[in-house]
């Protein structure tokens, strides 16, 4: 990798404003990942409440039906059943933390009074309506937990590329980039050495040349000086 | 945009919720899970009126590999699972990966 880049000064600038702009990244990155997981645990006590509430729901819900049938006999539930006209609905709207939009769910039509049923009244028991009760409080407690479990998986998405990529980038890129920086730092070393030693070479040979030239300059007018003599 | 609610799961589990009104269901026999729940599932996942999908924790074994990723996965619409406790649902282990430690452990 680091064989890669030129090892001119302009690189190494270049590559310096990117180690600067990827450590800024970075800590905002930490803090969202922090943020995104301090929201979480919020959201995860929630959870663990409403999934309590579902399950015992859940119980309940079973037993009276399980009661209406034995009572009423299975064809008599599975009639009631059928002929329910009216219908729970969800609407769904968003709300965002920290970035994740999460939804937030409304029912409508969930509880039902008596006449609202449509198997009537005197074609059904108590038992019969006391199931339904169960069952329609276990709706709204499926409702809270979907919009909170829903919740929960978007931010455990969130939190997952978020690490992903502080990981990536202290891990990977600034190591990379921290190793270019240093390779460009010491060929530029070595170059400002070797052209010192060059300056210094090409120094040392002018001297010698000049004190050649300067020998024999010495030299010719000596001859001058004995042949003038 | 109002959606609404599906039950998956055998005639027995189903009962109970078409008598709060729920309209949207599909029955799957006990002894036909293997085969049919697959092709269920995904029937649900592709109904763009459907938003929330409950399901007994249970039947989530008879489901085939991708048709448990694609519905533990899916976020609309977003599956419930009856019966199995908190953390069900490819939930704790969603958790586990993206957290990196097991926060749903029972106490």
């Amino acid at each position: 990798m680091a064989e890669d880049v030129k090892p001119t000064r302009k690189n190494l600038m270049a590559i310096e404003d990117r180690i600067e702009l990827s450590e800024r990244g970075h800590d905002t990155l930490e803090q969202k990942r922090d943020g995104l997981i301090m929201e979480f645990m919020d959201i995860l006590d929630q959870a663990q409440d409403i999934r309590e509430d579902l399950d015992a729901n859940y119980e309940t819900a079973q037993r009276k039906i399980n009661m209406a049938r034995a009572m009423e006999g299975d064809v008599a539930v599975r009639g009631a059943a059928a002929a329910l006209k009216e219908h729970p609905e969800i609407t769904t709207q968003s709300k965002n933390i920290m970035g994740v939009v999460v939804p937030q769910i409304e029912s409508s039509r969930v509880r039902k009074s008596l006449d609202q049923r449509g198997y009537g009244l005197l074609g059904s028991s108590a038992r019969i309506d006391e199931a339904a009760d169960a069952y329609e409080e276990l709706l709204e407690s499926i409702i809270l937990a979907a919009e909170v479990e829903t919740a929960m998986k978007k931010m455990l998405t969130e939190i997952e590329t978020t690490k992903r990529r502080v990981n990536a980038l202290e891990f990977k890129l600034l190591p990379d980039l921290h190793e270019n920086k240093e390779y460009i730092e010491q060929k530029l070393e070595e170059q400002e050495r070797e052209e010192i030693f060059r300056l210094k070479k090409i120094k040392a040979k002018k001297e010698e040349e000049e004190s050649e030239a300067a020998a024999t300059e010495a030299e010719s007018e000596l001859e001058v000086v004995e042949v003038g003599d | 945009m109002s959606q609404e609610i599906a039950v998956i799961g055998s005639p027995d589990f189903t009962t109970g919720f078409r008598l709060a009104g729920v309209r949207k269901f599909e029955n799957v026999p006990e002894d036909e899970k293997d085969d049919a729940l697959d092709e269920a599932v995904m029937r649900t996942l592709e109904d763009d009126d459907v938003g929330i999908v409950v399901m007994h924790d249970d039947d989530m074994a008879h489901l085939s590999r991708s048709a448990r990723e694609a519905v533990e996965g899916s976020i609309e619409p977003v599956l419930v699972t009856l019966g199995g406790g908190a953390g069900s649902g490819g939930l704790r282990e969603q958790i586990k990966r993206a957290i990196g430690i097991d926060l749903m452990e029972e106490d």
